[in-house]
């Protein structure tokens, strides 16, 4: 006899990013606990979740029971976009159950369920809060606990034999995973909210998801007026890189390119560190409008400027970075609000990446990143680049990015040695005394599978942006910060 | 607003939507209920029939809290609802009905209930706007008529 296995369907829940973590969405059917403490988003996720299913043939139930009063539940939910005050009372029923929870006992409580189910047949139920019924009956007393395991079990049982996908909903703590409706759900969606300094993070966990795959880890969760908006943690050994030309890509500085053995690789991962005012973004944006000139576009995340700062700074250097924005080929998003997470920028970058088709991304700069994180992210900043870096660059997109280090006069710090790991290529720039003057030099210190110059060569900024000068040979002691001549100076000219 | 400005007719002779849903309600328990039924007690048996329905959905609480804010708002220009109490979970929901009839006559008793309604439908439409509010109250309506609730029989004639 042949097998065939029986096919799940899976529902969307309406919630962007949520089915990517769910490994493709909510399977049909199944028996789900939304858990999580008050204010982490559990009833809005439910309701995403109802009006992106329910119709009028199957319709949602909304069984409320003691918690936030009913009337405050849909005066504060009507408030998001997705919710359809035409659907209220055809597609989506609220049934208050307060009375037979505060009065009777479990078993009454399951009648009047399933006699609701059996009235309307509905495609989704969802029980907001599970816990009140749990709380009311589901003391520590053995035969109270009993009850609640076999309420449980039945009302599972009822739900899936009348093919309802379900949702209980319940502020749960991480010690009170015994609590049978845990053994019982098929899936279990885990929000939490965490307060860091004056920060707060709401974070998605799917903690089991039967017959799934799902993304494991902490998602980042943002609620605005469209609802919750999940932002899932790409791991990049799930990503295939794209096999990579090794096209070389100019860097438009004059000078640079052939510092670099002929420019930057395609698809690879470059950091320009240097100190305060060495002219790191005047750089970045000169290898952007490289790009835009041979008919790439791009995309540029500031963090450490409003764009229209950025795009008129460019542009006095007639970059025409403000053109090629309202052409459509260039992107410049700004993500300096605080309280980001990684995975919330590495999205908005990406989204930009697509919409424009970018080859070339700039993030400018990477300390204003790690700043714009919410504290708890800081911590991860390392691990979070690596996956933000690794997302980019297994695109195909050549990333430029550029890092802050100070410097004490007296030694150089070649890079912030905290990143420097996610790089393929890393360029330095340096404040040098020379002849009692205040200079710039750079060198390009790593390069992956690349020869590369390892001469100092001083730069200028100018107008017209940056332009790469002479090679130190004569000097020694250079990175220092102090060269000293050699007796015989023998300086080299080189033609930019 | 109060309780009076909506509940008026608008100046096209059309009446607002509280006052025409309050009477659907009440004329639909009259066709419902026995011949020679009163004015008064069918608005009485429409606000036990509404309380009744829309507690399924927001909650017996939530429902007498709504009730109680509309009969004290409706109190002040109605005088004939002094003696009208409400009853939180029992059947009847609206006591005092015959005293009031008794004492006001009853086509003021009628419309002092009719204007109770009204005032509920606005307030419930204030909170979760008026096209969920008038929503919710048509569903209850049509959940009763279908007879998905138990039949209102328990209001004793005066």
């Amino acid at each position: 006899m042949k097998e065939e296995r029986a096919v799940i369907r899976s529902l969307p829940s309406g919630v962007p990013g949520l089915d990517v973590v769910l490994g493709g969405g909510l399977p049909e059917y199944s028996f789900n606990l939304i858990a999580g403490g008050p204010g982490s988003g559990k009833t809005t996720l439910a309701h995403q979740i109802m009006f992106t299913n329910a119709t009028v043939e199957r319709p949602a139930l909304y069984f409320t029971v003691l918690g936030e009063p009913t009337i405050k539940m849909l005066r504060y939910q009507r408030q998001f976009t997705f919710f359809n005050p035409d659907l209220a009372g055809s597609a989506i029923q609220f049934i208050n159950l307060s009375a037979e929870v505060m009065d009777q006992d479990l078993g009454e409580v399951l009648k009047r369920i399933i006699s609701e189910i059996e009235r309307a047949k509905p495609g989704i139920v969802v029980v907001d809060s599970f816990r009140s019924i749990g709380g009311q009956h589901g003391s520590s007393e053995r035969g109270a606990t009993f009850d609640l395991d076999r309420f449980v079990q039945r009302l599972a049982l009822h739900l899936t034999t009348w093919e309802v996908t379900s949702f209980l909903l319940g502020e749960y703590t991480e010690e009170e995973q015994r609590n049978p409706v845990f053994t019982v759900a098929d899936g279990i969606l885990w929000l939490s909210q965490a307060t860091d300094r004056n920060s707060v993070v709401r974070r998605l966990q799917v903690i089991k998801t039967r017959g799934r795959a799902q993304m494991p880890g902490l998602h980042t969760i943002r609620i605005t007026n469209a609802g919750l908006q999940i932002y899932p943690r790409i791991p990049e050994q799930t990503r295939k890189r794209a096999l990579p030309k090794r096209e070389r890509l100019s860097t438009g500085v004059p000078g640079m390119d052939e510092m670099l053995g002929g420019g930057v690789i395609a698809g690879d991962a470059v950091m320009l560190t240097g100190p305060a005012g060495s002219g790191k973004s005047t750089v970045a944006t000169q290898f952007m409008v490289a790009g835009l000139a041979k008919g790439e576009t791009g995309v540029i995340a500031v963090f450490e400027e409003y764009p229209e700062e950025y795009v008129a700074r460019a542009d006095a250097r007639n970059s025409e970075v403000g053109r090629m924005i309202k052409a459509g080929k260039l992107e410049v998003i700004y993500l300096r609000p605080l309280d980001l997470s990684v995975d919330e920028t590495l999205q908005a970058i990406l989204e930009a990446v697509e919409r424009v088709g970018a080859k070339r991304v700039v993030i400018d700069s990477l300390s204003g990143f790690e700043v714009a994180l919410a504290p708890t992210f800081r911590a991860d900043f390392r691990e979070s680049l690596y996956r933000l870096v690794g997302a980019l660059t297994a695109s195909g997109v050549t990333v430029f990015t550029t890092a802050e280090v100070s410097e004490a006069f007296s030694e150089a710090r070649f890079t912030t040695e905290k990143v420097s790991f996610i790089t393929d290529e890393i360029i330095i720039q340096r404040y040098v005394e020379m002849e009692g003057e205040l200079k710039r030099v750079m060198a390009v210190i790593k390069m992956r599978g690349s020869n590369h110059s390892h001469e100092f060569r001083l730069y200028d900024v100018s107008a017209k942006g940056v332009v790469v000068g002479d090679s130190l040979t004569e000097y020694d002691g250079i990175i220092t910060g102090v060269p000293t001549l050699r007796a015989k100076p023998t300086r080299i000219k080189r033609s930019t | 607003m109060n309780t009076s400005d909506r509940a008026k007719e608008t100046p096209s002779g059309k009446q607002s939507p509280p006052r025409e849903i309050a009477r659907r309600l009440i004329s639909s328990r009259r066709s419902e209920r026995k011949a020679g039924e009163t004015p008064a007690r069918a608005a009485a048996a429409a606000c036990d029939t509404l309380y009744r329905e829309l507690s399924r959905w927001v909650g017996p609480d939530g429902c007498h809290a709504l009730f109680t804010r509309a009969l004290a708002d409706t109190r002040t220009e109605y005088p004939a609802l002094a003696q009208i109490q409400l009853r939180a979970r029992s059947e009847p929901y609206i006591d005092g009905v015959a005293e009031t009839i008794m004492a006001h006559g009853d086509p003021a008793t009628a419309e002092a209930l009719e204007s109770m309604l009204v005032r509920l439908v606005e307030l419930l439409g204030r909170l979760i706007g008026d096209d969920m509010a008038v929503k919710l109250i048509e569903r209850s309506l049509a959940s009763s008529e279908r007879g998905d609730a138990p039949p209102d029989d328990r209001r004793e004639e005066a």
